[in-house]
Order: structure tokens, then C-alpha cells, then sequence
């Protein structure tokens, strides 16, 4: 049958901003899918707002639009390329309603676009619950039982018929408001009562409870020839009742017989059939009760997930590149398994080994969120360690988050933090066995499976022989077979780590490489992916002169996410062009990079000193790449180095001289720049004495971070105070405090250049558009600035290169300034590529990351050319817009500050600011209401700056309500306002109108913790009822430009233009 | 105190491993991919005097229970492979194994294993506990020896020795008779639920005694060995082609072919997993089989008028074959699963199909 001929032009639709739940695997697949479909030789358009991704390179596809994944804008996209048809299974959530939408709006008849890989009514079967079920029915298939219930009486029946543990879960409340499990009748009666008033619609499902019931996922293929193979089965280690995004996972599955395992995969036929999905990926979760064997249905997805990315790295089978050639017309078994390159795809893959992958979260960002993991989903990254036994592959991941480099972590460990599920769970168990606990009473508090936690205690178990025994080789070798990181055996046997480390390699104790080959070595596979295990000996092997190894940025985090797995792919491919092979190491699952076709070799390995040493013992590489990967790599530059190898591109003595807060402070000196008042303060004694001589405000932070963790603006003493009481345990005299004097009300600006041996360039400077105090990460930021006078913007150019010059950097440098009273001060200096590298690569059209590699390779100006480059002629606007995933964390304060909460970044291009603006916004999932009431709340320094916002709002047709001191102003400039209640002044206050629907937009605008928390209910509220919330004046500004913008209706939609190196 | 036991190549590769118990034996060294299925694999008599190595690195992790066995005894002659649960938590596979006297070695570096395997095709082997590699060298050595002079005709040592009846579960439905080369319990059951009777011959039953039971149908099992080894059947298969007809399975596949003037020839190192993928003419489709086979059908010594109906599509070896003229089907994998995939399950539906 072969491919579609009668097909020329595909479009393909991405996911849109990393938000918690829909992360960079999207990237993965889309990225996937556009190099099998550009191979095949089909035109493929790509559509994404998302600035970040490798797949909106514009080298990946025909053409890119960056441009919001909204009806009119797609539309837009549409009618200009007139494809034949649209993939919509490879991005998300976001991509199937978007082609939902699409079809309802008649736009994909209109063109004559046929939808791929997934129907109209598929879709529609796997999301509706009643057909869904209706389906389940007809197959036998059973789900856990649940009824609507819309008034108390029928709530009390529904409770007879289904029986107790109940969960409730009340329709259109964000965040699982007025949720939760009624264990006796008792409690029932009161939550359901709550829970029914809490509805907006008066609406509650009350489910069968499945806590505790051990939890699988099946990752299926099937072809239009009706070919059905699963590519993998996953395990949660954690029962039934947190998300399997948050549950750890383990691959293949361990504890099902065959029989149990073959049945389900049955059902998972059955359905996949029954549902409609004609050819494809999916993923089915199912529920299988611990004693009774029983099975339920928990869920399907008709599209690539999360999980089937966690599953092609697990497996070595690309789902998603396969997901898009079966989309073109092609049948597995037409299509060749790359590991293998002899045997075609429609198998199942076979694994060797196990698979463990951890889920990582960032509660600590957002201060009162309870660390509680429940059925939704709030972890921002995952890690993934491979090794022989599940043991090995365990400790590998754990020793992946890099929090603990040096495995399992000694904890204080409480039965309430084993038994409840929570991010750190998995220590406490493990604290729970080191101080005893059996796996009887372990799998009494979690009703995890008893075989993990036999596995679990196995190692806890081991670390009293290590303390007992004298440490022999073959004890080295044993715990090095358990996963056993040389720290955590110098720890428990008392030893130096240099000791361990130099008696085991003295005693030839190092690990082995094995293949993924998705075949368990039954047939010879050529592909170079690659895991670590102690389970064997090393193969010798021959060393390539032109080996770089390239260090990836490890999981994603809020604060270092897909930006830095932008910069290492795309950087992979210009060291291959210019004659390097590139070894690959990271642990990421979700990430491109971890692609087994990105790389010559990939090594899927914990970012930590011990396992890259081992990886560079073996491949012995020229040189190594440590400052793409974000701060990770930059953090193992010192112990790669010490242990002889050499990094390439900017030498230690640059990354310290610009990390090192009191060498940068002395280099800007010596240049003569500017920089922020400053101190160091091991405690609050000497933070006060630094506040006298510095001034108010101030900001505080603890040094060497990433992301501004803990990273507070103080405006008076008594916030000083109360800051160290919050932190000061962590500050010592080795862990300072830093106190910045903060520049209030001053323009930031974004700095990423690269230099070369005799050359350097810039790659753009991206203006903040809030002002100072909201962290780099969060802010809005635009490029060509807009409010930056052109003489400054050249100083700030000027001053950037003089300060490369100065520290030696060769290839990346990040800067952070700050522009007040047209003084131009050096915030800080990351000697790496950076967060901002992807956007302004895409908005000023320069091949930043390929020039990076040039100047870490040596190449000099005459062959470089940097001067063709020039970022401010750049035609276009470009707007960083950012998300935040505020919605999953109901106790969570929406207002910015200088600690990073987002996790993604949107990209808005236009031919003006206002419509970069307008797009950014909407794909930041910004509403722009028409008209309806405009609420403010804001502080006294604000208020005439937003006079003129206010003034447009009112001659725009919106009515303006505000609390007392803002309405009293507003009433000053003679416009007409509604005053409204704080809300200690009694109800009704401004949040009672807020969740009442009477506000369509919030701007507040606070500072000062005491007010901060005051007016906590305004933002919470605006996030749970999905009211557009602004809680900066610049940005309200911003707002209103796009607003008006928006009303006049015309925009118009733009690919991105080719940033070749070279014709 | 931990002991150290040897898996001895009869190429003179070894392999170190952890020995769990049981008694030194020698066999064929075999390794199957399958991810789950361990107890069904080793109580099916087509693994009869092999050494099954499981390339899943977790073994034994849900315990043991006589309901998955395939037959009424373990067949393997030893079970080795990377980590063997050491938990008697839903019974102990282990001690199961060790129970019966099979050799049990874990901590085996079962991939390198494995990769020499594929490289230098299957061989035999013993697995031994001894002080000393060179202690380990020679009793496996006398254990090999043995092992090799048993009676070629495997099929025959594990056969039922006298027939044996069924009741069907479908009361209008068709009686089959099954030669027996070491059947596993799953086609009988798959069987029941779609005729009335079954009858179980021993696999040296005349062409006259099956024909005296007028069965609607026959279907030849699974077994072990070398089907050219394998006596009588061939000429009890040939003087009932055309008679009624004939479903073969695994071993039944190979010694229809022979009797339809085929060859069979040895694998390099076989087939033994969950995963292969089928081309099946019959049912029109492509599916998962689970396969156990270490002989192949010469594709070129297929009579005129054979069709083959099933290609392995990983080597595209022939894995069935039809013959419309003489009323048989055979297919090389395992359409009962145990374990595996019920992918194929339809080809019994199929069969009992012919017979009405």
C-alpha cells in the first residue's frame, strides 16, 4: 500500500506553552513526526506558539508559524497554506480540541482539509464520558461506577448503589474545589452538601473509589489494516489515586502475570477498536485490584501522550515518527524498526532492562501550595534511569532528579509523609526501612504492590551491610549492581568518596554500556542508545578523534525546561555539519534530545559528576560541552576539568569570573559599569548592618541559584526580619545571603551574544516588559525593545561585548541589565546559553545556536561572517508571553515576583508591538473580554501611572469598579466608578464580585508582604474563576495595548523566515 | 554465604552466576524475550531437557501457582537468568524450581549471554555448581555427553502414553482428535470450548486407531525436538491427509510438512518470545504471535500446490502453510498463547469452522 500519494502539503499542530500536564514531549513527538514527514517528502506547515521547542526551528519543517493555537489564527494559517490535510494527534489536549473546534466551525470543510490519524468522532468517543462508557459497556469492559448527582436526595441513593469509599467531585470548580472522599455515610452527607453548593451547576460525580488499586498503562499502535501491537506496558509503583504523570513509573510492567497482562492488553485492543482509532498511537490506564485481580477502565487518549514519549525512550520505539507515517497511509509492518534496521515496527519490543521514571515538582515555588499529590497533576518535569534491575534503574533516576546526586537521601521520616502521597514519598518510605519498617506494615500504609517494596527495602537493607562490612571489591561490585551511587558507599561504609572511586576503578569496577535495541539482543541493532549498568564488562572500544560530548540540561524544571534542550539539539546538528560527532548525555525523558536520531551516540545517564565521568572514561572524548545544558552542566565543569578532561568554549576561569559574585563585582569595576549596591549576610545582624549602608528595598536571594528560589523584595526592616525568619537556617557564612540594592521601577533587559576567538555578535537584547522585580523568567520581555532609547540600546551592546571581552567567554553569554534614569547597570552574567536563547534566535532570525558553535570550535571572523547578522533589523515584533500554572495550585499566590514560577513561554509576532502583544497574550491563554466591569485594586504609586488606562477603559465602553483608595482617585479624574469592598471591610467584598461573574477584568497591583497577603483572595479568586488577572502596571499597560488591538479585529499571520548559516 | 554456580557452553564460553538450588544438569540453551509467562514456559513440554534463559531481567515476581502450568510437571532442565525474586510472598518460583531439582543460576550476564548466543547459533550447555571453573569445565562436560545421547525422539518422552478423553463444552458441536507431541493444556482448553469431545492420542498412534475413533477434525500439538526425529507420525499424518482435516501446531506445523514432502532444518537459535509478527493469508492479517520453535520449514522443499500462509515477518521465515486439496493448515506459532498474545486465536475458530 506505501505512503498517500494524493497528499502534498500537511499541516501539523503543536501544543502550545509547557504548562504542568502538556510538556515538552509534545515537542518530541511533533519534532518526530515533521523529520519523518519532510523524509517522506511531503510539504509539512507547522503551527505553534511556543518559542522554545526545537520543532519551531525554522530548519524542521517547510514552513513555521509561530502563532497561536486559537480558531482565528489557525484559520488564518489555514487559508494561506490550503494543505490537504492536518495531523492534530501529536500536540496535546490542545491540538485535538483545536481540531475539534475547527471542524465544528466548518473550516475544515470549507478548505477541504482531511483530518489524520484521528476522526471527528473518535475524539469525541474517548472524550465524552457517556459514549465512552456506552463503548466500555459493549465490550465487556468494566470502569469504576459513578452517577451524576444533582440534589442531596439522589446523592444519599447514589451512595447505597455504589457503596463507601466515595470520591466527589463537583463539576466546574477549579482547582478540585469542594472535592474530595467520604469514607462513612456520615461524612458523606456533609461533603456532599458542600460539594453540591460549591458547583457552579449544582452538579457532583460521585465515583466507585479505586485508592489503592494498583494503577498500568498500555502505549498501543494500530494501523488502518487493523494491526494492534502494545509498545509498552507501564507500572505505577503508586496505587490508584495519584496522577500517573505524578506517580513514579516503572516499564515494562512487573507484577502481573501473563494471564492478567494478556487480557488487558485484549481490552486495550477491544477498545482502541470500539473507540475508533483507525490508525496511530493511544494509551489506555487501567486499574486492577491487589487481591481480587479484578480490572477497570480508568481512561484512554486517542493521540501521543506524555507517557508514549516515556514509552519510545523506554523502549526504542518511536511512537510518534510512526504515529505520522501511519497517518500517510503506511501499515506497520511496512514500516522498517529503525534500532534494528532489519525487522519491521509491527512487533512488540522486548526490554532487557528496567525502566524507572520519577516524577519532579517545584512545591517550593509556590509558597502555601500543600505538597499533596492527588488526581491532578502537578509535577513540571521527569527523569528516567535505565538500568538491568528494577534496583539498578531506581537509583539511577533518583540520583537523576539532582537534587540528591548521591542517591536516597537521610530524612526525618513521619508515617503521615510515607502513607499520604507527596512529592518526597519515595524518601520517606525508604527512611521508613532504614529505621525498620517491614513491607507487611509498608504496603498496610501505602498499598503499594509488596514486590516494590521488597525491592525498595533491599536497598535500605544494604546500605548496614556497607556500614557493617569492611568494603571489599566485591562488596564495591555488589552495591554498584544495586545502583549504589561510590557517594552514597563512601557514606555508608565511612570512606572517603575519592577513596571508593579510585578502588573501584583500580579494581576494573566500571560500568557497561548496553544498547536499547527495543529487541533484548535478539537481533544485532546498530543504534547508538545507550544506559549504564554494573551488570556486565565494558567492551573496549575505539575512540573518534572528533568526539564531543555534549552535556544535556537533565529534567525540566521551572526555571531550566525545554529552552536548554533547544540550544543542545540544534547545536548537535551544526557540530555534525562542521565535521564533529556528538555523544549525547541526559536523562530527560520528554526532551528531543534524548532522541535516539539527534545524536551520534546518546548516553541516557543521571547528570551527576560520578555518571558523566564514567560516560567520558569511556568514550574519551576531545572535549566536553557544558553550557547549553543551563546551569546543570555548568555546575560539573570544575570535576570535569579536575578529572582531565577538557571543556570546550569558555575556559573555568570565565565561568567563575563570572559566577563568582565578588570577581564579577570586581571585573565590572575595573570596566567601570554600574552595578547594584550589595552585600553578603550570614545572618540577620549582618543583613541589617548591609541594609543600613545599601538602602531599602532590597533583594534578598541565597547564592548559587537557578530560577530566583527564595528570592524576595524587602521593603522595610521589619520584612527583613521577617525574611530571615522564613530562611535563615539555610545561610551560613559559606551560603551567604546576597542583598542587592533593587532598582525600583527600572526597565530590565535581556542580553545573549556569542563570542568568538576574534569576533563577537549579538544575539538581540530582549526588553522586559514589566518593570524591575518580577523575575526574568516570568516577565513579559519584546524584541526590538520598545521603550529602550536607541543610544542606550547601544550602550547596553557596547557594554556586553567589552564584558565578554573581559571574562574570555568563548561562545554564549547571558545578561541580565538594568536601565534607570537612563543608567545602565550589570544585574548579572551567565556564562552559558540561556533561557532567551530559542525566542530571540526566532525573533531576530539569526542561527544563534550554530554561531555559538562556531566560536566554541575556534572558527574566526573571516569564516564566520558574523557581520551579516544585525538583530535590530529585524523586521518583525516579537513578544515572550509566559504561563503559569497557578490553576493547579489552589493555595498558590498568582502575583509576580522576583522567584520564577512559570513553565512556558509563549511567542507573539507581528508587524507592531500591539499585535505581537495581542498574539502573545492569547496563546499565553489571556481572554480579552469585549466589555463588562474593570476592577482595580492598587497601590498608591501606581495609581497615576495608570490614569490613562483608566481613562481608555471607560471611553473603550467598560465600567470601572475599585476598592476605596483607588476609587477615590478614579473619582478624581471625573471618571464614573463603583466602589467596592476589601475584603476585611465585610461582605459583599471585591472577591465575592469577582467569584459572583460580575468582573471580566482584574488589575492589582501590591507590594509589601502584609498587603500581599491582604489582597490574596483577589488574584486566587480571578484564577479559579478564569478572569484575566494583571497584577503589574506596565503590564496593564501592555494589556490595554493588545485590548484595543484585539477590537479592531485585524491581524495577519507570518512564518518564520530561514535562519541559514550557510546557502 | 552465597553460591557461586556455572553455566558451561559447550563452546567453552562461561557464564557466572548466583546457583539457587537444584541438581547439575545439561541441555540445550535456549533464551525466550517474553516479558511475563515464566511458569507457563517452563511447564510446557516443548522446552523438554533445555535450559531456558529469560532475557527479562526480573524473574519470578509474582510467585507461583499451579494454575498457569501448562502441563503437570516443569520440562525446562534449568532456569537462568539476571535477578530471581528471593521472596516466598505468593509462593516462591524459586523454590518451585529448586523443588524439582531444576538448577536455578541468577546474576547472569544473560544479555552478553544472549548476543553469544544469536552470534554462534543455539548450543548445549550444562549448569553446574562446583568450587572451581575448572571442576565446573569437566562435570558439565560428562552432563553434556548424556544429555546429547538421549533419545532423539523427544516428542515420544513427553507424550501421553495412553489416550486420553474430553468432554467439549458445545454439546452439536464437532469430536477432535489431538496427537499428542507434548501438548500444552491451553489447546485442549481452547479445543473444549468449541467441540464436544476431544480425544488425546499418544504421538505414536496409528493412522488406523485415530481413524477407528472417526474424529470430525485432528490437530496435531506442540512438542519438542527435532521432528525428524520424531517416529511414526509422519506416516500416521500422511495416511490421514485428505481424510479429515488437519490443524497443526508448532511441532504439528513441522511434521505435517514432512508428511507432505517437505524438509525441516534447524534455526540458527530459534524462535522463543511473545513478540513476532505474523503475516497471516488466512486471516487476512498481520498480527503478535507467541512462538517457541527451534526448526523451520525448508521453504524450497514445499510440494506444488502448498501454500504458504504464514510468514514470520522479522526473518520471513515460513510459519504456516495451507494445502486446500489435502483439507490442512498448519501454523509454526502458537495460536493458544501461554504465554503470549491471543492474536491468533481466531485460527482455532477457524479450524472448528472446517470441520462442520
Amino acid at each position: 500500500m506505501g505512503k498517500r500519494e494524493d497528499l502534498r502539503k500537511i499541516v501539523l499542530l503543536g501544543s502550545g506553552p509547557i504548562v504542568i500536564g502538556q510538556a515538552c514531549e509534545f515537542d518530541y513527538s511533533g519534532t518526530q513526526a515533521c523529520k519523518a514527514l519532510m523524509k517522506e517528502g511531503y510539504e509539512v506547515v507547522l503551527i505553534n506558539s511556543n518559542p522554545a521547542t526545537i520543532m519551531t526551528d525554522p530548519e524542521l519543517a517547510t514552513r513555521v508559524y509561530i502563532e497561536p493555537l486559537k480558531l482565528p489564527f489557525v484559520k488564518k494559517v489555514l487559508e494561506r497554506e490550503r494543505p490537504d490535510a492536518l495531523i492534530p494527534t501529536l500536540g496535546g489536549q490542545t491540538a485535538l480540541n483545536l481540531a475539534l473546534e475547527l471542524n465544528e466551525a466548518g473550516i475544515l470543510k470549507e478548505l477541504g482539509i482531511e483530518l489524520l490519524g484521528a476522526r471527528v468522532d473518535t475524539i469525541k468517543a474517548a472524550e465524552d464520558r457517556e459514549r465512552f462508557r456506552d463503548i466500555l459497556d459493549s465490550i465487556g469492559a468494566k470502569y469504576p461506577k459513578s452517577e451524576m448527582v444533582r440534589t442531596f436526595e439522589q446523592g444519599l441513593q447514589v451512595a447505597e448503589t455504589i457503596g463507601f469509599p466515595l470520591i466527589l467531585r463537583p463539576n466546574y470548580t477549579l482547582g478540585g474545589g469542594g472535592g474530595g472522599v467520604a469514607f462513612s455515610l456520615e461524612e458523606y452527607k456533609g461533603k456532599i452538601a458542600t460539594a453540591l453548593h460549591e458547583s457552579p451547576t449544582s452538579e457532583v460525580l460521585v465515583e466507585e473509589s479505586i485508592m489503592g488499586w494498583k494503577e498500568f498503562e498500555l502505549e498501543v499502535m494500530r494501523d488502518k489494516a487493523g494491526t494492534f501491537v502494545v509498545i509498552c506496558s507501564i507500572e505505577n509503583i503508586d496505587p490508584c489515586g495519584v496522577h500517573t504523570g505524578d506517580s513514579i513509573t516503572v516499564a515494562p510492567q512487573q507484577t502481573l502475570t501473563d494471564r492478567q497482562y494478556q487480557a488487558m492488553r485484549d481490552e486495550a485492543k477491544k477498545i482502541i477498536e470500539s473507540v475508533g482509532v483507525e490508525t496511530g498511537g493511544a494509551n489506555i490506564q487501567f486499574a486492577v485490584h491487589p487481591q481480587t485481580g479484578e480490572r477497570l477502565v480508568i481512561e484512554m487518549n486517542p493521540r501521543v501522550s506524555r507517557s508514549s514519549a516515556l514509552a519510545s525512550k523506554a523502549t526504542g520505539f518511536p511512537i510518534a515518527k510512526i504515529a505520522a507515517l501511519l497517518a500517510v497511509g503506511y501499515r506497520l509492518d511496512e514500516i522498517r524498526n529503525d534500532i534494528t534496521g532489519t525487522t519491521p515496527s509491527c512487533y512488540e519490543p522486548a526490554l532487557d532492562y528496567v525502566v524507572t521514571k520519577i516524577p519532579r515538582f517545584a512545591f517550593e515555588k509556590f509558597a502555601g501550595s500543600k505538597d499533596v499529590l492527588t488526581t491532578q497533576m502537578k509535577s513540571v518535569g521527569e527523569v528516567m534511569g535505565i538500568g538491568r534491575t528494577f534496583k539498578e534503574s531506581l537509583q539511577k533516576a533518583v540520583c537523576s532528579l539532582e537534587a540528591q546526586p548521591e542517591g536516597f537521601p537521610v530524612v526525618t521520616c513521619t508515617h503521615d509523609l510515607v502513607t499520604y502521597p507527596n512529592s518526597n514519598r519515595l524518601f520517606h518510605l525508604y527512611q521508613a526501612f532504614r529505621d525498620g519498617l517491614s513491607v507487611e506494615e509498608a504496603n498496610h500504609l501505602t498499598q503499594i504492590t509488596p514486590w516494590f517494596l521488597e525491592q525498595i527495602k533491599e536497598l535500605a537493607d544494604f546500605e548496614k551491610v556497607l556500614s557493617r562490612e569492611s568494603l571489599t571489591t566485591e562488596l564495591i561490585r555488589k552495591a554498584k549492581r544495586l545502583g549504589f551511587a561510590d557517594a552514597a558507599i563512601a557514606k555508608w561504609s565511612n570512606r572517603p568518596v575519592e577513596d571508593v572511586r579510585s578502588s573501584r576503578w583500580k579494581a576494573g569496577i566500571v560500568p557497561c554500556y548496553f544498547q536499547v535495541d527495543t529487541c533484548a539482543a535478539e537481533f544485532a541493532s546498530s543504534t547508538p542508545y545507550f544506559y549504564s549498568t554494573y551488570w556486565s564488562h565494558p567492551e573496549p572500544r575505539t575512540p573518534h578523534k572528533e568526539t564531543v560530548a555534549l552535556l544535556g540540561s537533565g529534567p525540566n524544571r521551572i526555571g531550566q525546561g525545554i529552552e536548554f534542550d533547544y540550544s543542545c539539539v540544534r547545536s548537535v546538528r551544526q557540530f555534525q555539519r562542521m565535521g564533529q560527532r556528538v555523544v549525547m548525555i541526559n536523562s530527560n525523558p520528554e526532551t528531543v534530545s534524548t532522541d535516539y536520531d539527534t545524536s551520534d551516540e546518546l548516553y541516557f545517564e543521571p547528570l551527576t559528576e560520578e555518571h558523566v565521568l564514567e560516560v567520558l572514561r569511556y568514550v574519551e572524548p576531545k572535549g566536553v560541552i557544558c553550557q547549553l545544558g543551563g546551569q546543570t552542566p555548568i555546575n560539573l565543569a570544575p570535576s570535569i576539568v579536575a578529572n582531565g578532561f577538557a571543556i570546550i568554549g569558555s575556559s573555568l576561569e570565565a565561568i567563575d569570573l563570572a559566577e563568582d559574585r565578588g570577581r564579577f563585582a570586581q571585573v565590572c569595576k575595573e570596566l567601570q559599569f554600574k552595578i547594584p549596591e550589595s552585600g553578603m549576610a550570614a545572618d540577620l545582624s549582618e543583613a541589617r548592618t548591609i541594609a543600613a549602608r545599601v538602602g531599602f528595598p532590597l533583594i534578598c536571594r541565597p547564592s548559587y541559584v537557578l530560577g530566583g528560589r527564595r528570592m524576595e523584595i524587602i521593603e522595610t526592616e521589619d520584612e527583613l526580619t521577617s525574611y530571615f525568619e522564613r530562611h535563615g537556617a539555610i545561610f551560613t557564612k559559606k551560603v551567604p545571603c546576597l542583598m542587592d540594592q533593587f532598582l525600583d521601577r527600572a526597565l530590565e533587559v535581556d542580553v545573549d551574544l556569542v563570542r568568538g576567538s576574534d569576533w563577537s555578535l549579538i544575539g538581540g537584547i530582549i526588553e522586559h516588559i514589566e518593570a524591575a522585580g518580577v523575575h526574568s523568567g516570568d516577565s513579559m520581555g519584546v524584541l526590538p525593545p520598545q521603550r529602550l532609547k536607541p543610544e542606550t540600546s547601544e550602550r547596553i551592546e557596547a557594554l556586553s561585548l567589552s564584558l565578554a571581552d573581559r571574562l574570555g567567554i568563548v561562545g554564549f553569554l547571558n545578561l541580565q541589565l538594568a536601565v534607570k534614569d537612563d543608567e545602565i547597570f550589570m544585574l548579572e552574567a551567565n556564562p552559558r546559553s540561556s533561557r532567551s536563547v530559542p525566542f530571540i534566535a526566532k525573533a531576530s532570525a539569526i542561527p544563534l545556536v550554530d554561531l555559538g558553535v562556531m566560536a566554541m570550535l575556534g572558527w574566526n571572523r573571516a569564516r564566520v561572517r558574523p557581520e551579516r547578522f544585525k538583530w535590530s533589523e529585524v523586521d518583525k515584533v516579537s513578544v515572550k508571553g509566559v504561563v503559569f500554572p497557578f490553576k493547579k495550585f489552589p493555595e498558590a499566590d498568582s502575583i509576580l515576583g522576583p522567584e520564577m514560577k512559570s513553565t512556558g513561554e509563549s511567542m507573539g509576532r507581528g508587524d507592531d508591538y500591539s499585535e505581537a502583544l495581542l498574539k502573545a497574550l492569547f496563546s499565553s491563554q489571556m481572554t480579552f473580554p469585549s466589555h463588562g466591569e474593570v476592577f482595580l485594586s492598587l497601590r498608591s504609586k501606581d495609581k497615576s501611572e495608570l490614569a490613562p488606562v483608566m481613562r481608555d477603559l471607560v471611553e473603550m465602553g467598560y465600567t470601572l469598579s475599585a476598592t476605596s483608595g483607588t476609587a477615590q482617585f478614579i473619582s478624581q479624574l471625573g471618571l464614573p466608578v463603583t466602589e467596592v469592598k476589601k475584603v476585611q471591610e465585610g461582605r459583599p467584598h471585591c472577591v465575592d464580585r469577582i467569584r459572583s461573574g460580575q468582573v471580566a477584568v482584574v488589575i492589582n497591583t501590591t507590594s509589601g508582604r502584609q498587603s500581599i497577603e491582604t489582597s490574596f483572595g483577589i488574584r486566587r479568586s480571578c484564577i479559579d474563576y478564569s478572569v484575566p488577572c494583571i497584577t503589574e502596571s506596565d503590564a496593564a499597560k501592555a494589556f490595554l495595548l493588545a485590548l484595543k488591538k484585539h477590537l479592531t479585529g485585524n491581524f495577519e499571520v507570518a512564518c518564520l523566515p530561514a535562519t541559514k548559516l550557510f546557502d | 554465604m552465597e553460591q557461586s554456580g556455572y553455566l558451561i557452553l559447550e563452546t567453552g564460553d562461561v557464564f557466572v552466576g548466583r546457583w539457587l538450588g537444584g541438581t547439575d544438569r545439561a541441555g540445550e540453551i535456549v533464551f525466550n524475550t517474553s516479558h511475563s509467562g515464566y511458569e507457563e514456559m517452563a511447564t510446557d513440554p516443548s522446552y523438554f531437557s533445555q535450559i531456558l534463559i529469560t532475557t527479562a531481567s526480573m524473574q519470578g515476581n509474582y510467585g507461583e501457582s499451579d494454575d498457569f502450568w501448562e502441563s503437570q510437571q516443569i520440562y525446562i532442565n534449568g532456569f537462568v537468568c539476571l535477578e530471581m525474586q528471593n521472596s516466598s510472598r505468593d509462593g516462591s518460583w524459586k523454590d518451585k524450581l529448586v523443588g524439582c531439582g531444576v538448577p536455578v543460576l541468577d546474576q547472569v550476564d544473560t544479555r552478553r549471554l544472549v548476543t553469544r548466543l544469536r552470534e554462534r547459533g543455539t548450543v548445549w550447555g550444562a549448569l553446574v555448581q562446583a568450587v572451581s571453573e575448572s571442576t565446573a569445565r569437566a562435570k558439565a562436560g560428562t552432563l553434556i555427553g548424556q544429555a546429547k545421547n538421549l533419545d532423539p525422539d523427544w516428542a515420544h518422552l513427553v507424550s501421553s502414553k495412553e489416550p486420553q478423553e474430553i468432554r467439549g463444552d458445545v454439546n452439536d458441536g464437532p469430536r477432535v482428535a489431538v496427537i499428542d507431541f507434548g501438548c500444552k493444556k491451553n489447546i485442549l482448553r481452547e479445543l473444549k470450548q468449541r467441540t464436544s469431545q476431544v480425544r488425546v492420542f499418544p504421538c505414536r498412534t496409528s493412522a488406523q486407531e485415530i481413524r477407528r475413533w472417526n474424529p470430525d477434525g485432528i490437530l496435531l500439538s506442540n512438542g519438542p525436538g527435532n521432528p525428524a526425529d520424531v517416529k511414526i507420525a509422519v506416516e500416521t499424518v500422511r495416511d490421514l491427509l485428505g481424510w479429515r482435516f488437519i490443524f497443526g501446531i508448532c511441532m504439528g506445523h513441522q511434521i505435517l510438512s514432512l508428511a507432505l514432502g517437505a524438509t525441516t532444518y534447524k534455526l540458527k537459535f530459534g524462535h522463543r518470545g511473545s513478540n513476532h509478527p505474523i503475516r497471516d493469508d488466512v486471516l487476512k492479517s498481520v498480527y503478535v504471535t507467541s512462538q517457541n520453535h527451534g526448526y523451520a520449514v525448508e521453504a524450497k522443499s514445499l510440494p506444488s500446490g502448498v501454500k504458504v500462509t504464514h510468514v514470520n515477518l522479522n526473518d520471513n521465515t515460513i510459519s504456516g502453510i495451507q494445502f486446500e486439496a489435502k483439507k490442512c493448515l498448519s501454523v509454526q506459532f502458537h495460536p493458544e498463547s501461554h504465554p503470549g498474545p491471543h492474536d491468533a486465536v481466531g485460527l482455532f475458530d477457524y479450524f472448528v469452522k472446517q470441520l462442520l
